[in-house]
């Protein structure tokens, strides 16, 4: 009996440690405790630093450290606002703290972090989640307590669905993106003549995952008259410790097309498995996830050749735009490697929420909101050049590039203005590669 | 195609069964419940990972080297952590272990970083083995055989040598071990690192193929759980056998039922089994 109960005890224990991330609570400490100056403007970045996702996260955090230093020190050199002088030129030179919370994955630990940045920590703005399903919570506080949310990378459409007053989103949206996505196969039909007819959805179970499947869901009947069908969909668990049945049940569909809404660990044990099934599609679409990662290519070498994406960001780009190529430099000394999309995107956040506050003049969030919601922001990080948020609080010049991994490098292949390469339009077998 | 799933079931099967076999044993010989088994095997594996990138030694070669080094972490544990709190209330001990972990699981992201890493050119990346329409990736094969061999080692320790009856022993009473000249301390430490030793044959033969990162062992350990509830305590062939159920259901009911359910699955067993026969199914 004891063993019994020592069982259960011990099962609840475990399971709920393995849904929390089971980090152990290294929460971020905020900067040292010292007597707040007033020339100091805390803003709260809540993100996956440890966890599931903590590898993506820590290069957020990175990148986010970059805007920071960018803004409170002078950078003539990059062609930015805010780069030149030291802090906010119209608040009198004032800096800016961001305050890091980490929300292991966890939206419960993410709403719980957003209470406590905006109560203690007294934050004027929050920025993050990179997770869709952490975003969600913490926006829901943010808009309670009034305080404006830029949220970078989460790409999750149903948060700008939502009516929330002080939410905006810098990424392009999953609606967007899979209607991006459906216009490339459609473009490859036309340009290359690629025959590709049958869609497979493999997706993640969360709220990333789900929605994406959803936004396909709803863009088929659109695309069905150019021939596209969805034959298969495959849900698979946040946690996996194999995915043999998963990749069997997409061999046995043989579709053309493959959307993917994975992160980086779950994605990669994909693609293992793909080439040991022998699965050859003509084309892999990934959703901003894992395959934007560029540990990707690090850890799959020439099998992560052929395999696309919409991406904010590649590094082919960097030759053409000066501001990004800067921006990579100061990064990439903290990281060690190159900027991705995701990491921009959140950048971004960290850079246009400042500028926001810059531009009202007041760390006052009814003016704030308002710098947001009017102003256009520039951005000549991204393709598109600059931001402007919508009325639903959505980005609405969120220019992605599809990009193609050819030779180990991110190149971007659609639309044609901005190539750096011709997309390849098929999969080689995976013994000739 | 049902042979293809159920044949990759049994694979993954044998490897969990082997991470079991850590487990049970530290719980049925001392009942103490090691939360850090997990944290072991993710070590192990970052072991292999080091070996590899650092000295070009292929994780198959590497892996006594693995094992004895997981032996030794799980001797020292012992007589570190768990030695000072066995005899005080149970959940002490059980505390001290899943502390344990949260600090090898930090630790290991500070060090190591959280970035997924995977080993990509040992001896069996990329090979297979095909036959009648079935696809058997090498490095799980191998692994799969590796945690059979490791698994008969284990079970004829036990039975068969002089330590392991002692160990045997030590299970059924301690104090009357004690009294029949039986070095008890010195059998809790070993049993640890016989525990230990079992994820780092684990960590190293899973290294070729499963993505290492600090949190790689918590799923493992989870199942780890619930074979050797299915199993029974301090079971070493119920352990393997309840692997194997777990990694048929894991597979099957993912075909048939959608793989989002697969866990779901394994874990309904689990609660059944709980409920119905404490005692695990093959538990005595």
């Amino acid at each position: 009996m004891k063993r019994r109960l020592v069982v259960i005890l011990l099962a609840s224990v475990l399971v709920l440690s393995l849904i929390a991330g089971c980090s152990g609570g290294s929460q971020q400490q905020a900067a040292p405790k010292e007597e707040p100056k007033p020339q100091t403007i805390k803003i709260g970045a809540i993100l996956p630093l440890t966890g599931s996702a903590a590898s993506t996260g820590v290069k957020l955090k990175y990148a986010i450290e970059v805007a920071q230093e960018i803004i409170n020190n002078p950078h003539p050199e990059i062609n930015l606002p805010l780069a030149k002088d030291a802090g906010l030129p119209n608040l009198k030179g004032a800096k800016v703290e961001f305050v890091f919370a980490d929300h292991q994955a966890n939206p419960e630990v993410a709403k719980s972090e957003a209470e406590r940045l905006i109560q203690n920590e007294k934050v004027v703005g929050l920025i993050g989640c990179y997770h869709s399903s952490a975003t969600k919570p913490a926006s829901q506080v943010a808009e309670r307590f009034q305080i404006p949310f830029v949220a970078g990378s989460s790409s999750s459409a149903a948060l700008t669905e939502r009516g929330l007053k002080w939410f905006t989103r810098i990424a392009p949206n999953d609606d967007m993106e899979t209607k991006f996505f459906f216009d490339y196969l459609k473009y490859l039909n036309e340009k290359f003549n690629a025959g590709i007819k049958t869609v497979a959805v493999v997706y993640i179970d969360n709220e990333y995952g789900v929605h994406a499947f959803q936004m396909v869901d709803k863009w088929i009947k659109e695309y069905e008259k150019d021939g596209f069908k969805v034959v298969l969909d495959v849900k698979y668990p946040t946690n996996v410790s194999n995915v043999d049945t998963e990749v069997q049940k997409i061999k046995q569909a043989k579709p053309d097309a493959i959307f993917h809404a994975s992160y980086i660990g779950d994605m990669t044990q994909f693609v293992k498995k793909y080439k040991e099934l022998g699965v050859v599609p003509k084309a892999v679409l990934c959703y901003c996830g894992g395959f934007q990662d560029p540990q990707f290519v690090v850890n799959l070498g020439k099998d992560a050749d052929y395999f696309s994406g919409s991406n904010a960001c590649t590094s082919t780009l960097f030759g053409k735009m000066d501001a990004l190529n800067k921006i990579n430099e100061l990064y990439k000394k903290k990281s060690g490697v190159d900027i991705d999309g995701p990491t921009l995107e959140d950048f971004a956040s960290a850079m246009v929420i400042a500028d926001a506050i810059n531009q009202a003049g007041s760390t006052d969030p009814n003016k704030i909101l308002d710098a947001l919601k009017t102003k256009t922001f520039d951005a000549p990080y991204f393709v598109s050049g600059k931001i402007k948020f919508g009325p639903t609080g959505q980005n609405d010049f969120s220019a992605s590039v599809m990009v193609q991994l050819q030779n180990g490098k991110y190149e971007a292949v659609w639309p044609e203005q901005f190539k750096t390469a011709d997309p390849k339009p098929a999969f080689p077998k995976w013994e000739a590669r | 195609m049902l042979a293809q799933v159920i044949a990759s079931g049994i694979l993954m099967g044998f490897i969990y069964a082997l991470v079991a076999i850590g487990l049970t044993l530290t719980w049925g010989v001392m009942d103490i419940i090691n939360f850090a088994h997990g944290e072991f095997l993710m070590l192990s594996m970052y072991s292999a990972f080091w070996m590899y990138t650092l000295f070009r030694t292929d994780p198959l070669l590497s892996l006594p080297l693995e094992a004895l080094l997981i032996f030794v972490l799980g001797y020292v544990t012992y007589k570190i952590v768990i030695k000072r709190v066995a005899d005080a209330p149970g959940l002490t001990a059980l505390l001290a272990t899943f502390g344990l972990s949260l600090v090898l699981r930090n630790l290991a992201q500070f060090l190591w970083t959280p970035n997924y890493r995977f080993l990509n050119q040992t001896l069996v990346t990329d090979k297979k083995l095909a036959f009648a329409g079935i696809v058997l990736g090498l490095p799980q094969v191998v692994a799969s055989v590796g945690s059979v061999i490791m698994t008969l080692a284990v079970f004829y320790f036990v039975q068969r040598t002089r330590m392991g009856r002692a160990i045997q022993a030590t299970a059924l009473d301690k104090a009357t071990a004690k009294l029949m000249g039986i070095n008890t301390e010195l059998v809790y430490g070993v049993t640890f690192g016989l525990s230990g030793a079992c994820v780092g044959v684990a960590g190293a033969l899973m290294s070729t193929f499963y993505p290492i990162h600090p949190e790689s062992g918590a799923l493992y350990s989870l199942l780890a759980f619930v074979i050797v509830a299915l199993g029974g305590f301090g079971n070493i062939k119920g352990a393997l056998q309840g692997g194997i159920i777990i990694g048929l259901a894991e597979a099957l009911g993912g075909y048939f039922l959608g793989t989002q359910f697969k866990y779901a699955i394994v874990f309904l067993i689990y609660l059944l089994v709980i409920q119905l026969r404490p005692q695990g199914l093959f538990g005595w």
